[in-house]
């Protein structure tokens, strides 16, 4: 018998397209009857890279931990209405965080969610000149954590998972040069929001 | 502005790969002053990332997670067995329901098997029969199943008759005798009346036919319609012959010599000879009942019709006919004799 653990190892670079799409389909077939091989073995693909994920939008270690485990529930019950993912297993679980994600900070912090201005940001600000590094990421999560939901979503996939342009892409749904002006945007917001915070 | 998104793009993979900050804006002199914040907002994103989860948190939330699987699992189980119950109880109702029907049904099917004409139950026997019929799908089958229908008519009718009771009652069956108005079919004894409607032309001894009328308390059922039997329709297993043989030779018995004529005078179907003979035959008949019983006087009837009949009917053959008609009648007081002694 092959596992399903085997199976998902051949979803990592280096594996062939059509037999990702292969493996992903039997190992949601193996959720779809909640086969606890085939459970364990998405998990141990997709765990780390979800957590990571929730956990860069919020600075909240045990939150980001109950999110990404919620995200794999909700997993097991949408397969089971048959309302699982389609085509890609991984786009469906960070898109899932992102709702999380989104649904947790609305929750918890009433923020105003307008699009921040994305006019250039402030030249005299330097992000290295004044504060040592702990302060400085202290500063930047608050930043992080005033840009919309779409910014904030776009820089955790660039910048906190490393996508590439084009995989950030297809999380997004969205062209390349959509993204890359998304991206811009939301780098000149946190720059902005960066020398906001700073000031108060 | 699209030259800017591509020029941080650019200088983004290039820090990516190694590169400091004033080398790559060091290519885009023009754009390097809003460049420069943008990419260092994005060492800041960068150093937001955070590291893989500890392999306690991933240990204790993979737990979580097939515990919870397993939980779904129990209750998937226990819903697809309440759906199972649920199923088997719906299926019981359902065979108890199909079972009561089926007992009732077959008691009263059962209860209607023995009833005659007239009965109650006895629509109830013949819608049966009808649906054994309609289910009888092999052609031998179901042609003896229609022998063993048209049996049971003529039983029924054999048993109204012996009864007494007078209710509408068919069959079907082959003419065995026809003496003016009253014929033989199937053993039966049948009156033609001038109500009776004849439906077919050329209807003679040997003909099948189907008899519809009202049975009378004098053992003779009273047409109401006769009609020819189509080549699908079936007569009753009886041995006509052998019966009619009988009947001829109780009629033909006491005339000893002259069964030959007396029996072709028999065969011939003339409705206006009882006309002609009428008055004679009844004196006749009436003569001959008050001497007789109940069961021998059918005979000497019928005999009695032979020879009005026969003075009725010599359209043709005369001699014959005539000496077996004044042999007949004078057998009717014989045999009206022999019926005393029985």
């Amino acid at each position: 018998m092959i596992g399903y653990g085997e199976q998902l190892k051949d979803l990592k670079p280096g594996a062939g397209k059509r037999m990702s799409v292969y493996n992903e389909r039997q190992a949601l077939d193996g959720l779809q009857r909640l086969d606890s091989q085939a459970i364990g073995a998405i998990y141990d693909q997709y765990f780390s890279e979800v957590y990571r994920y929730v956990r860069y939008r919020i600075n909240d270690d045990g939150a980001a931990e109950d999110i990404a485990s919620d995200v794999f529930v909700r997993l097991l019950e949408a397969v089971q209405k048959r309302q699982g993912p389609q085509s890609s297993l991984k786009g469906w679980l960070i898109a899932t965080a992102s709702h999380a994600v989104n649904d947790h900070l609305r929750r918890h912090y009433r923020r105003p969610v307008e699009a921040l201005s994305d006019s250039l940001p402030d030249r005299g600000a330097s992000v290295h000149s004044e504060v040592d590094s702990r302060e400085q990421n202290r500063l930047i999560q608050s930043a992080y954590a005033r840009l919309t939901p779409e910014q904030q979503h776009v820089l955790a996939l660039r910048f906190g998972q490393g996508y590439s342009l084009e995989e950030t892409a297809a999380h997004l749904n969205k062209n390349i040069n959509a993204v890359k002006a998304l991206q811009f945007r939301a780098l000149a917001s946190l720059q902005r929001q960066i020398g906001e915070v700073n000031y108060e | 502005m699209n030259n800017l998104y591509e020029a941080l793009e650019i200088c983004l993979q290039d820090i990516e790969k190694g590169a400091d900050l004033e080398s790559v804006l060091f290519r885009y002199p023009d754009l390097a002053d809003e460049l420069r914040p943008i990419l260092e907002a994005s060492a800041g994103a960068k150093n937001m990332a955070v590291p893989a989860p500890s392999p306690d948190v991933v240990r204790r939330n993979r737990t979580k997670l097939l515990q919870h699987a397993a939980q779904m699992r129990e209750a998937n189980v226990k819903s697809s067995r309440r759906v199972w119950f649920a199923s088997m109880r719906r299926l019981a109702v359902t065979l108890a329901v199909v079972a009561l029907l089926f007992v009732s049904g077959t008691g009263l099917v059962g209860a209607s098997s023995n009833t005659l004409p007239g009965d109650n139950l006895y629509p109830v026997k013949r819608t049966w029969e009808g649906v054994r019929l309609f289910f009888t799908f092999n052609p031998m089958e179901r042609e003896a199943l229609e022998v063993e229908h048209e049996n049971e008519r003529l039983h029924e009718v054999q048993e109204v008759l012996a009864e007494g009771r007078s209710t509408e009652v068919d069959f079907n069956g082959l003419v065995t005798s026809q003496n003016g108005n009253e014929w033989v079919v199937a053993n039966v004894r049948v009156l033609i009346s001038d109500q009776t409607e004849l439906r077919d032309r050329g209807i003679g001894v040997g003909s099948p036919v189907r008899v519809r009328g009202i049975t009378q308390g004098n053992n003779i059922v009273l047409a109401e319609r006769i009609s020819l039997l189509s080549s699908d329709e079936k007569l009753p297993d009886v041995d006509d012959s052998h019966e009619s043989e009988g009947d001829n030779e109780n009629n033909s018995g006491p005339g000893s010599g002259n069964d030959g004529p007396g029996n072709e005078a028999t065969e011939t179907v003339a409705p206006q000879n009882d006309h002609s003979g009428s008055g004679t035959n009844s004196g006749t008949n009436d003569t001959t009942s008050s001497g007789n019983d109940g069961s021998s006087s059918n005979d000497n009837s019928g005999d009695s019709d032979h020879s009005s009949d026969n003075s009725g009917s010599n359209d043709s053959g005369g001699n014959g006919d005539h000496s077996g008609g004044g042999d007949n009648s004078g057998s009717g007081s014989e045999s009206g004799g022999g019926g005393d002694d029985g």
